[in-house]
């Protein structure tokens, strides 16, 4: 214990940090626990690492995993973006940004290619990410076969023995009602030819972003104590039937603010009269484009 | 001819009571075995044993896989769990311990062919199309859930779900229990038709004298966990030798 406090003296000379809090609020133990967690996630891709949540000053479903990973990951040196469906201006992504400012006191951006880590909700960022970035994404529901299978006992040992048959139960059962794989989000995964993974409910427009992108990818689900990654240049396939292949649809318009072609887009409703328009939901994507026009 | 199954000394004890005890059996090729007895007797004990859904305490289980004697005690997890997939067949007494309620028949049918890689949705179809019309489901049932299927109906479906990867044994529990005299007639004889059409191996665990007699090549009679007599199906139900065997057959109705 001794050696955290002095951390944390040390810590308070160098910036001037909220004092009441340890550096990125989760105390010195807890983080080595989770980054202990995120190296054996790493190095089995895909697979759920269980590690011991911590109780956040943020109720479950806002981000408490995204967030515990986050605070594991930050040094002084580091710049964060927090995207919330892709826009950095929304509750989520404002609170957990100040969250940050306030108990790491470390410099904030919302350009995608200033910062070292990103950390997510449902969304990948349209701009390429590099090796010196690390993405985060906040998981609500960690197992894929949660829905199909409710024992957690028996989809570990499905896990384990690559029993998923009925993963593609699911999508035959999609095809067989609407002619076509209907599931739009949280589309299942394979990482690295073996475990399937849920890739957090991030539209099956983001799936082929996973694959093989040369930043880290760590996933954190806070309430059901999970944490799963993929590492740098790993492959992702989303799965699908031979006749039938994985299609990563998006809405067929141009977004009206700044005309892109091949972002994905938000649906706004402008009035009461059915009128819609599409923009990206990547803000900082399309204000970027706004000004090099 | 080698025994496609064969099940030496089995022991299953639930603490100091007795689940079954020193069971022997051989199962041929083509053979159907019935396990008849009272309702506590161990049957139900014995065949969840030898098929993977309850761990025996001693004993052995020897599976013959393609001229190859796997000891199924003995083999990992995985392999055992991908012989039940594959090999093996479990026909529960309650169609809906067997079956995915919230998935439609055909999805039900589909698992086991998913699960062993197959991967075109096409080809998935045709197959079930083709199993439905084998255990005599109307083809336009194929999107419908299982829960909307009358008892008779949910049970061609289980045994359909079985048999769609070609298992070479399949185990029965009571298949025909719960159904109407009419319907269980209708699954006796497709279940009939089955086992000869694809030289099925088949351990069927009943109560109903009748449904053995009418299916079953061979029988064990269990008493108290223990088998009190077995053999041939005509032999030990013409001509019981045990008194239990004796008293079984004389209080069969005769309509």
């Amino acid at each position: 214990m001794n050696n955290v406090f002095k951390f944390k003296n040390k810590k308070a000379n160098v910036v001037a940090q909220d004092e009441i809090y340890n550096f990125a609020y989760l105390d010195e133990n807890t983080k080595r626990m989770i980054r202990r967690a995120l190296i054996k996630a790493l190095c089995i891709p895909g697979y759920q690492v269980p590690f011991s949540s911590r109780e956040m000053p943020m109720p479950y479903g806002w981000g408490t995993g995204g967030v515990q990973v986050t605070s594991s990951c930050l040094t002084t040196d580091d710049v964060l973006k927090v995207i919330d469906q892709g826009a950095d201006d929304t509750t989520n992504a404002v609170s957990i940004r100040n969250f940050f400012k306030k108990t790491a006191n470390i410099e904030t951006t919302e350009t995608t290619g200033d910062a070292s880590i990103i950390q997510t909700r449902h969304r990948i960022p349209e701009n390429q990410l590099n090796e010196k970035q690390i993405l985060v994404y906040q998981v609500p529901i960690p197992e894929p076969l949660a829905f199909l299978e409710p024992r957690y006992q028996e989809t570990k040992k499905m896990h384990a023995l690559s029993e998923y048959g009925i993963m593609h139960v699911k999508l035959y059962e999609d095809i067989t009602k609407n002619g076509h794989i209907e599931t739009a989000y949280a589309y299942p995964v394979k990482t690295n030819d073996r475990y399937i993974m849920d890739p957090s409910p991030i539209p099956k427009f983001d799936n082929p972003k996973m694959n093989n992108n040369p930043a880290i990818q760590l996933f954190g689900a806070g309430r059901e104590q999970r944490i799963y990654a993929i590492p740098p240049y790993t492959e992702v396939t989303s799965l699908d039937f031979e006749d039938y292949p994985f299609d990563p649809s998006k809405a067929p318009h141009k977004c009206s603010i700044c005309g892109s072609n091949d972002s994905f887009l938000d649906e706004i409703i402008t009035d009461d009269d059915g009128n819609r328009s599409f923009i990206c939901s990547d803000t900082n994507y399309c204000n970027q484009r706004m000004k090099d026009k | 001819m080698e025994p496609i199954l064969s099940v030496q000394n089995l022991n299953k004890y639930y603490g100091d009571q007795v689940g079954c005890k020193n069971m022997n059996m051989t199962l041929y090729p083509g053979e159907v075995v019935g396990v008849v007895g009272e309702s506590g007797s161990g049957k139900t004990t014995f065949i969840n044993s030898i098929s993977g859904n309850l761990n025996p305490d001693s004993g052995k289980i020897l599976i013959n896989k393609d001229n190859e004697i796997i000891n199924f005690l003995e083999i990992s997890e995985s392999l055992k769990r991908l012989l039940i997939r594959t090999e093996l067949a479990f026909v529960h007494q309650n169609p809906r311990d067997g079956l995915r309620l919230d998935v439609s028949a055909g999805g039900n049918i589909s698992e086991r062919l998913m699960s062993i890689g197959q991967r075109n949705y096409g080809n998935i179809r045709q197959t079930i199309f083709k199993w439905l019309d084998k255990v005599e489901i109307d083809k336009s049932r194929v999107d419908d859930f299982p829960r909307t299927f009358s008892g008779g109906m949910l049970q061609r479906l289980q045994i359909a779900k079985n048999l769609v990867t070609s298992p070479k044994i399949i185990f029965m529990d009571e298949p025909t229990g719960g159904l109407d005299v009419s319907v269980q007639a209708k699954i006796l004889d497709l279940l009939r038709k089955l086992v000869r059409e694809l030289n099925l191996s088949v351990v069927i665990v009943s109560h109903d004298l009748a449904v053995i007699r009418l299916l079953a090549d061979k029988i064990i009679v269990m008493k108290n966990g223990e088998a009190v007599e077995s053999g041939l199906c005509d032999q030990v139900l013409d001509d019981p030798q045990h008194s239990y065997t004796q008293l079984l057959v004389s209080s069969v109705l005769q309509v």
